[in-house]
């Protein structure tokens, strides 16, 4: 028999109960592994040792009180969360990152409003609740307005689509992984822009109303103009999309595999310099020292598109996608998976409730 | 019909909230006891954990499957993004000093036990996420079982990655003290 592997010994340190069989025996027999067992014996003692701690005493009722009266985060951009119900963690973490999103593309995109923001890469930064909070202040200093409103609709064939996003084919997924509907619903949007014209009165309002705690916006600010173009974009969504019986949403069967791809987001401002808006953003209370290292990392803001990472439900890991720079989402639950990455300006997006590695497979082989 | 839709909005409103209640009886404890693991620091970890069922009852029901796995998993990189931002950890470790300062009458004593604990923390956030949320929370009495399903990795995983994590880590203190 061959020796028992490390991860076997381990498991034997922590539970006798698997000491039986054949294993046992060789464990009994063999001086190799049996020294070998020791020494995972001891550093699991070791490192036990290390991680002690005193225990935390906890008062659960005050705790439970605390947690129920804590206010409830909103989305401050002129839009709420669709059906956000309990149960649909990879449709809320997308639309949290789509979100985050926006109210990244009106922070860090602006870091240079002098260039025309074509992004080729992307790059993931770490996003907190308190960070998009923050973020989404933004939209008390200005007045967003759609030049062209985003029109999400869903369609029955690649065809219909492909019609609504301005002729961008949905992307062709060619090995499904096992127990993935292939009962597909398509998604499409054409292209849609909105500009936010930044104003000095709005923000010192803003300011006033917040308390006086948040920077005054600088003065050549005032009136600078930002257009963002997102889309067209299209995505495929594997699985039974049913509506739900009765009034709870929370009965909506969730898809299994989403996948979408977009012409990449472009900006366009003016007025404003680099370093005025970088400083500005950088000031905004509430902004964690991750989100500004990372924004700070961004090489050249112009042509990386931040993929904001909600920190407190996923990790995010950086993967090469045909050839290009990725960024996989890895739930670690298994519950959900996204890969999402660039390639000759179209952004793509693999999500859905499956393993990272079969998202990752899946964008590998994406047509 | 108005009344009536009205009626079992209610019902499945509340019957949430007995859910979310009994969840956070029965967890509360063990996620403040991941964080606290982490962070060495109970109310710090508190904090933690109260954001991690805030931010679990704000997207999920309490009556989903896997509830303590998120729960779990959340309060792990939850509490170990905390360790590694720089600046919470300096004001931790001041306050944790100053804390071990009330409890431990040997002043050596405390400088050892507080040195340890920096270091270890130390080399805890310079682990890769997966095998330090594996140590963390077999070290806060979470099954294999248990670990398994927080991590979403298979049950013959665990005593593996647990291996590498402590070997990861035993280097990482290493390396933090010859610094």
């Amino acid at each position: 028999m061959a020796h028992l592997t490390e991860g076997t010994l381990r498991r034997m340190v922590d539970d006798p109960d698997v000491r039986i069989g054949m294993d046992k025996t060789h464990l009994e027999d063999c001086p190799e592994c049996k020294a070998r067992f020791q020494v995972v014996s001891d550093d699991a003692g070791s490192i036990a040792t290390l991680l002690a701690v005193p225990e935390a005493r906890v008062d659960v009722s005050s705790a439970f009180k605390r947690v129920m009266t804590a206010p409830a985060a909103q989305p401050r951009f002129g839009f709420r969360l669709p059906i956000a119900r309990p149960g649909s963690r990879p449709m809320l973490l997308a639309f949290a990152a789509v979100l985050a999103a926006v109210a990244l593309l009106v922070g860090v995109i602006a870091r240079d409003l002098s260039l025309n923001y074509t992004p080729n890469t992307v790059t993931p930064v770490p996003v907190t609740v308190a960070d998009m909070q923050a973020l989404s202040q933004l939209a008390d200093y200005g007045t967003l307005t759609w030049t062209k409103q985003p029109a999400l609709q869903i369609v029955t064939s690649a065809a219909d689509a492909a019609a609504v996003a301005g002729g961008l084919q949905p992307p062709v997924v060619s090995n499904l992984p096992k127990g993935v509907s292939t009962n597909i619903t398509y998604a499409a949007m054409p292209q849609a822009q909105a500009v936010f014209t930044f104003s000095a009165d709005k923000a010192s309002a803003a300011a006033i109303q917040h308390g006086k705690s948040l920077p005054k916006l600088p003065a050549g600010m005032d009136g600078a103009k930002l257009t963002v173009t997102v889309g067209p974009a299209i995505g495929e969504i594997f699985g039974n999309l049913q509506k739900p019986t009765g009034s709870d949403a929370s009965q909506l069967n969730l898809p299994q595999l989403i996948v979408g791809s977009s012409s990449a987001p472009s900006a366009i401002s003016t007025q404003v310099t680099v370093k005025q808006m970088e400083n500005y953003l950088l000031a905004m209370p509430g902004i964690s020292a991750e989100l500004k290292a990372a924004i700070k990392a961004i090489g050249d803001p112009s042509t990386t598109l931040p993929i904001p990472i909600p920190v407190q439900y996923a990790t995010s890991t950086t993967v090469t996608i045909q050839g290009v720079k990725g960024v996989a989402l890895g739930d670690n639950t298994g519950v959900g998976s996204a890969v999402i990455w660039e390639k000759k300006g179209v952004v793509y997006v693999v999500a859905g409730s499956i393993k990272q590695s079969d998202a990752i497979n899946i964008a590998n082989n994406l047509k | 019909m108005g009344t009536n839709l009205g009626a079992r909005r209610m019902t499945t409103v509340s019957s949430d909230d007995a859910a979310f209640e009994a969840l956070f009886t029965a967890e509360y404890a063990r996620v403040v006891g991941i964080a606290n693991r982490v962070l060495a620091d109970p109310h710090e970890a508190e904090d933690v954990a109260q954001e991690v069922f805030i931010d679990f009852r704000r997207l999920h029901s309490a009556a989903a499957g896997y509830a303590p796995a998120w729960l779990h998993r959340a309060a792990a990189h939850a509490s170990l993004n905390r360790l590694r931002g720089a600046r919470r950890r300096q004001r931790r470790e001041i306050a944790q000093a100053m804390e071990e300062g009330d409890r431990t009458l040997d002043p050596q004593k405390q400088v050892e036990v507080s040195e340890d604990r920096r270091l270890v923390r130390a080399a805890l956030s310079r682990l890769a996420p997966k095998p330090a949320a594996v140590l963390v929370l077999r070290a806060s009495g979470l099954s294999y079982a248990e670990v398994a399903q927080a991590l979403g990795i298979g049950i013959g995983q665990v005593g593996t990655l647990l291996r590498r994590a402590e070997s990861a880590l035993r280097k990482e203190v290493i390396r933090g003290t010859s610094n």
